[in-house]
């Protein structure tokens, strides 16, 4: 059992290979896809360490804000495991932070197996 | 392309607004200094999106945004205006600046920035793809494309803002010199939820 940690000033993400979840914390508003690429190589890496069939959970419920370049990061992973078509995802938000009932349906749209639990 | 008589050219939502002193506010800054330290155009947009929220009663009749999801809206919109005017700003003129009408109904916003002539047409073009095009699709289709191959200036923020909370944009290329264009961008917010 691991946890892995990436975090910046206003942000935090955890992955936990025992609970095969990656946990988003704090706000994320980095300015390039070059700063944001510890964090897509946290979710890389959850994702070849998930094994094949079991569902790997990305829990955005205490993400406060994310920026578009964040959006774009996170909606190209979700590609990148449709791409790989092994490990189906299911995305955790949070119903009192408007922009998750917004925008997070928009990754199942990605990829129809993205299950969508707003809490 | 910029049009040799100095007349602006505007796409889009656009309005004609004065500060009318009990709906306005207004604040000066610099592009490189929020380049420079990029956590200022969080702290910025927090600071308006909490500022303007606030006249928004604690209940609100159904259909209405409540204040925290007006705060959520207006705090992703304004930094994404400040970061565009952060990354965007190019040539001798570094002035961005912030102007806000807060009514009953709605909210505007304006953030001015300036530019090269030389950047008017790339951005134009995103412009123009960006209103002419069904939100939706374009959303997804940029999407795809960036998982691709990462293009910078896709126009993703826009796009969420449109289709996900319905804020209508316009925009105003106004000719200052031969090295000097401002351009002004108008987000338009109803403060009711967004019939989709």
């Amino acid at each position: 059992m691991s946890v892995e940690i990436v975090s910046g000033e206003e942000y935090t993400v955890t992955y936990n290979d025992s609970t095969e979840s990656l946990t988003f914390d704090g706000s994320m508003r980095l300015r390039t896809s070059e700063e944001y690429e510890p964090i897509n190589e946290l979710m890389q890496q959850a994702l070849s360490s998930t094994p094949e069939g079991n569902l790997l959970t990305m829990d955005f419920s205490s993400l406060k804000f994310l920026n578009s370049s964040g959006i774009n990061i996170i909606s190209r992973f979700v590609i990148a495991a449709r791409k790989q078509g092994t490990v189906p995802l299911k995305v955790v938000g949070n119903q009192d932070i408007y922009w998750q009932q917004k925008s997070l349906t928009n990754l199942q749209r990605l990829w129809s197996s993205v299950q969508i639990e707003i809490q | 392309m910029t049009d040799l008589t100095g007349t602006p050219q505007i796409f889009g939502t656009w309005e004609a607004l004065t500060a009318v002193s009990h709906h306005y506010a207004a604040m000066n800054l610099h592009a490189t200094h929020l380049a420079n330290h990029w956590r200022r155009n969080s702290l910025s947009s927090d600071y308006w999106a909490a500022y303007a929220a606030l006249q928004i009663p604690e209940t609100v009749p159904t259909g209405w945004l409540r204040r925290d999801d007006v705060n959520y809206v207006l705090s992703y919109l304004l930094n994404e205006l400040f970061e565009n005017c952060a990354k965007f700003s190019a040539g001798p003129e570094q002035t961005v600046h912030y102007q806000a009408w807060f009514e009953d109904e709605r909210m505007v916003f304006q953030f001015t920035n300036h530019i090269t002539p030389a950047g008017e047409r790339p951005f134009i073009t995103l412009i123009q793809e960006l209103l002419t095009s069904d939100p939706d699709e374009l959303y997804f289709q940029k999407l795809e494309e960036n998982a691709e191959q990462e293009i910078s200036a896709s126009g993703l923020g826009y796009l969420t803002l449109i289709k996900d909370y319905g804020i209508q944009f316009g925009f105003r290329f106004r000719p200052i010199n031969a090295e000097i264009t401002a351009v002004d961008v108008q987000a338009h917010v109803s403060l009711k939820e967004a019939a989709f």
